[in-house]
């Protein structure tokens, strides 16, 4: 495990001296900042409006730059060649892979963390001039499944960049992300075709999307309950469930990813 | 004591383009390397000297054949651990230091931290980059990722150090410096294999040569073996009246008559050089006969 941790400090280095990420982090922090200025006009409801934009633009944030540098992660060290040097030292090939993942989910950690400090100075700073609850926990679960949801998206963006160029990869991902957050009217699409084989085949295709909605599920029936992550409908049980289906899907992904990996002719 | 490399009809055919056309860059490729010697893999550009050393560094599959190296698979962790590889123009993390970089490799290894830094800066003294370790590599000169390159080859103390062009992008007082570090290596007591296309490298410090066009191998063996020690003709310079002029005797000619002609004549010698085969001369006929014979895949350019 000290080569992974070795390639994924070296991917999380890579990260944080690449000025493009400083420019999406002081983007956001702007953003968050303004959602107090955003605020203003809804009345009584000042600190949902600052939490639900807040969240919103963490989300949006954290699954650009986990696709943008996800798509990145392996095409680049097979582009730029750097991966002659480090192929014929003693890793496996699967270890290279999972490190470049596990430095990923490093750096996306830490700017999610960077993010999520600004959010809860903000909602300080809105619960001390309007009135209104400010429930930290329910932050907190909310961005736990945010995370959740970068690291199932990094996952999809590594298992294409093992393979394809980062154009194709980085639709390919963007396409599966906004597939993923429709998977709740797909379902009832899917389950509306009459004929009884297709939507059999169309149910089992659905599965292969990562059901990114589970992640930011908001005022919606999921198993039979009311749930939410703005609200406090989504408990910490929830957010288990949620985190083991996205450590699971992302698992096989990044699997599918050290499968290809591991069969390349580095020319 | 047993081959520190075997290599044995290693092929490697690539199927390119839409059509998946075949291009077959080696064949039937055998080789060993012997414990501390110095092995100079030699080729023209595009003979396949890169997809065999990739082969043996498990970065491509052969088609066919197989490879061992210390008596082992080569895709072992416990070989690579006593192997050091050199990639050709190696590519680098551009955001890293030379001692970054240095680092990160023998974190690879396993080395513990003290000892990685120690051995960072050892290696960037032994290879004239002392004062450049802590430059990020964007702003290293091929020159000196070359030998950033040869460093990180050696921050595991090797065995077998195995080097892909490694005199590439250097000067000549740059490409003299690596000659001579692979001559220490071998009195270290480790095994060098390294692949050229410059004669006079090989020429100057390999025990033996292997020489592959066109994908194939077409000599190997010590290289006062391969050379052919037939005199191909000896060459006269006579000085007369303050003119030199030079004469191409063939090699049954007799070369003590015909001096004593030029003397007779007034003239004085100033140098006689029998010519025998050499590097050069073996490396043109095989890539002539490699050719003729169809088998090279490279496109002669006609001037």
């Amino acid at each position: 495990m000290s080569r992974v941790w070795a390639l994924a400090l070296n991917t999380f280095r890579e990260a944080v001296r690449n000025k493009v990420l400083y420019v999406l982090l002081l983007f956001a922090v702007v953003l968050l900042g303004l959602t107090y200025f955003f605020s203003q006009g809804a009345l009584h409801e000042q600190l949902r409006v600052i939490r639900d934009v807040g969240l919103v633009g963490i989300e949006l944030v954290g699954a650009l730059i986990a696709i943008f540098i996800g798509v990145n992660l392996v095409y680049k060290e097979l582009d730029r060649k750097t991966v002659f040097a480090l192929i014929p030292k003693p890793i496996h090939r699967w270890e290279f892979v999972l490190g470049k993942y596990v430095g990923m989910l490093l750096t996306l950690a830490v700017l999610m963390a960077i993010m999520s400090l600004t959010l809860f100075a903000v909602l300080a700073l809105g619960a001390a001039v309007f009135s209104g609850d400010n429930d930290m926990s329910t932050i907190v679960r909310a961005i736990l499944l945010i995370y959740g949801e970068v690291a199932v998206i990094t996952a999809v963006a590594v298992l294409f960049s093992s393979f394809s160029s980062p154009i194709l990869s980085g639709a390919l991902t963007l396409g599966i992300f906004v597939v993923g957050h429709f998977t709740p009217e797909l379902r009832e699409l899917v389950a509306k075709v009459e004929s009884t084989p297709l939507r059999v085949v169309l149910r089992g295709g659905m599965r292969v999307f990562p059901d990114l909605h589970l992640f930011y599920v908001s005022g919606s029936m999921v198993g039979g309950q009311h749930v939410s992550v703005h609200g406090t409908y989504v408990d910490w049980s929830y957010v288990a469930v949620a985190g083991a289906y996205g450590t699971l899907y992302a698992a096989v992904a990044i699997a599918l990813a050290m499968i290809i990996f591991a069969r390349r002719d580095f020319v | 004591m047993s081959s520190v490399v075997e290599a044995e009809k290693l092929q490697k055919t690539f199927a390119l383009g839409f059509f998946r056309k075949k291009v077959h860059a080696v064949h039937d490729v055998s080789f060993t390397v012997e414990p501390n010697e110095i092995f100079g893999f030699l080729g023209p550009n595009g003979a396949g000297k890169t997809t065999t050393l990739k082969m043996l560094m498990g970065l491509i599959f052969p088609s066919q054949g197989q490879a061992r190296i210390f008596g082992r698979p080569i895709r072992e962790r416990a070989v690579k651990q006593r192997l050091g590889f050199l990639p050709e123009n190696p590519y680098f993390y551009d955001y890293l230091s030379g001692a970054e970089l240095l680092g990160l490799m023998g974190h690879l290894f396993g080395l513990p931290a003290a000892e990685r830094k120690r051995r960072a800066r050892a290696l960037l003294e032994r290879v004239g980059l002392g004062r450049a370790g802590d430059l990020a590599l964007r702003k290293y000169s091929k020159g000196m990722l070359q030998r950033l390159g040869i460093a990180q080859a050696l921050v595991n103390d090797p065995e077998l150090v195995v080097l892909d062009e490694p005199m590439s992008g250097l000067d000549p007082i740059g490409r003299k410096e690596v000659r001579d570090l692979i001559v220490e290596l071998k009195r270290e007591g480790k095994t060098v294999l390294f692949s050229t296309h410059i004669l006079s490298d090989v020429e100057l410090i390999c025990d033996r040569v292997a020489i592959v066009v066109g994908g194939r191998m077409r000599d190997v063996g010590p290289l006062k073996a391969l050379l052919s020690p037939r005199l191909l003709h000896t060459e006269v310079v006579i000085d007369k009246e303050g003119v030199q002029t030079a004469q191409r005797l063939p090699p049954d000619a007799d070369v003590d008559a015909a001096l004593r002609e030029a003397l007779a004549g007034g003239g004085k010698v100033v140098s006689v050089a029998p010519r025998r085969e050499s590097l050069e001369d073996l490396f043109v006929r095989e890539v002539d006969a490699a050719d003729v014979g169809g088998g090279a895949e490279r496109v002669k350019v006609k001037s």
